[in-house]
């Protein structure tokens, strides 16, 4: 049993400024021989703590600790309330690295290119960092150079973009990788995928989900019931890595989701594992909840 | 070396290129904020001028909506609404984590605390 506190604060200043901020509470629990009470130890993070500055309708400046903006599933897709799947994709070290967050600066912000598309992107430095608060809450980050562009065509609803990457210590390697997603306008289904190459080793994963809300039957129900699955390969590379399988490994998941309402859903998957050190089974069953609520004044105006 | 120093300069062209593509279109786009712009709601109290206040409204509250489902309908399902502010707020950090232009943001914001 895992349950899992992931509390985001943002603290808006004027009309440009934003300070944010995302904490993750993990508590890893098994049943004691012999009782029936769960104890484990509770592993906190701070996931990142960055401030935003608006400078115009181009370009926000971040500084401070923020999620490593490569791919698009670490940023956007990350948070277990937007997430299909609860497991991670395997490739997600790649890129991100194991805190999954850098240490300095990132320009980023999103245009309209033409009536037809827009464009967003995002360049980042960050610094080495070692700096643990205790032997549970590392933040630590790799010094490293990167970015990441994408073009998004709203009529489609058609994203794909790429990555880039140079780490800028130890082996000094490249890393690239490419990402899509598409939610056809007509049909309540949506594709997501991520191509992803390091010296550390390269994978992909594809994830398709569909809204059962165009089945004539059970219509309360189905309209609120989403089937998802992923598909996911990864291969090793010619470096070690720590946070990524020593072997190559071929995941298949298969899940269904339930929204009560916005915010609060169950789920669950079951997914199987290939690779050479032994196939196993992966079963996931949870709710996840979102709520927001304001800290000071935050009400009518 | 040579090839990671071609790709960095051709991944920050490509950025170069598109903000001043996009900074090109910004008279089109200044000619369209009447509609997207927070004061555009102050219409005359004349009977064309409150039928075009309708008209505008109307078309503000299609294209919020049509934006929202674009951009935000990619991870969220439909509209939760909280009060203004914390909306704005919510907007805000929206803005900065999915890379969200000036202008959906602003339709989105007006759509979603109408």
């Amino acid at each position: 049993m895992g349950p899992l506190i992931a509390p985001v604060l943002l603290v808006p200043i004027g009309d440009r400024w934003l300070i944010e901020s995302r904490a993750t509470f993990e508590a890893d629990m098994t049943q004691q021989p012999g009782s029936s009470s769960f104890r484990g130890q509770v592993l906190k993070s701070i996931d990142y703590l960055q401030v935003d500055y608006i400078a115009n309708p181009y370009v926000t400046v971040s500084v401070g600790r923020f999620l490593t903006p490569f791919g698009i599933f670490n940023e956007r897709l990350y948070p277990i309330w937007i997430r299909n799947l609860q497991t991670d994709p395997l490739i997600l070290p790649i890129g991100t690295g194991p805190s999954q967050a850098s240490t300095g600066a990132m320009l980023r912000g999103g245009f309209r290119a033409t009536s037809k598309f827009n464009i967003n992107y995002a360049a980042y430095f960050s610094a080495l960092s070692t700096v643990t608060l205790s032997n549970v809450t590392p933040l630590n980050s790799d010094r490293l150079a990167g970015a990441r562009v994408g073009i998004f065509i709203p009529n489609a609803r058609l994203e794909i973009g790429g990555s880039f990457e140079h780490l800028l210590q130890d082996e000094r390697s490249n890393s690239f990788g490419f990402h899509g997603g598409w939610q056809p306008p007509a049909l309540p289904l949506e594709f997501r995928g991520e191509y992803q190459r390091s010296a550390r080793g390269s994978g992909y994963w594809f994830e398709p989900s569909y809204r059962l809300s165009q089945v004539p039957f059970w219509q309360y129900a189905m309209r609120r019931t989403q089937l998802v699955a992923r598909m996911q390969q990864y291969f090793v590379g010619r470096l070690p890595s720590d946070s990524l399988p020593p072997v190559n490994t071929r995941q298949f998941e298969f899940g269904v989701n339930y929204y009560f309402r916005d915010g609060l859903r169950a789920v669950s998957s079951y997914g199987r594992q290939f690779s050479e050190l032994g196939n196993k089974n992966i079963w996931t069953v949870g709710l996840t909840y979102r709520f927001a609520f304001p800290l000071g004044h935050g009400g009518d105006n | 070396m040579k090839f990671k120093r071609n790709l960095l300069a051709c991944l920050s062209l490509l950025i170069l290129g598109g903000v001043l593509s996009a900074a090109g279109q910004e008279q089109a786009k200044v000619a369209d904020s009447s509609v997207s712009s927070p004061g555009a709601e102050t219409a005359p109290a004349t009977a064309s001028g409150s039928s075009k206040a309708i008209q505008k409204s109307s078309f503000s509250r299609f294209e919020g909506e049509k934006r929202y489902r674009a951009n935000c309908g990619r991870c969220h399902m439909a509209p939760h609404k909280f009060p203004p502010r914390m909306m704005a707020t919510i907007e805000r950090h929206m803005r900065v984590r999915a890379t969200i232009t000036d202008e959906d943001v602003q339709f989105i914001l007006r759509y979603m605390t109408e």
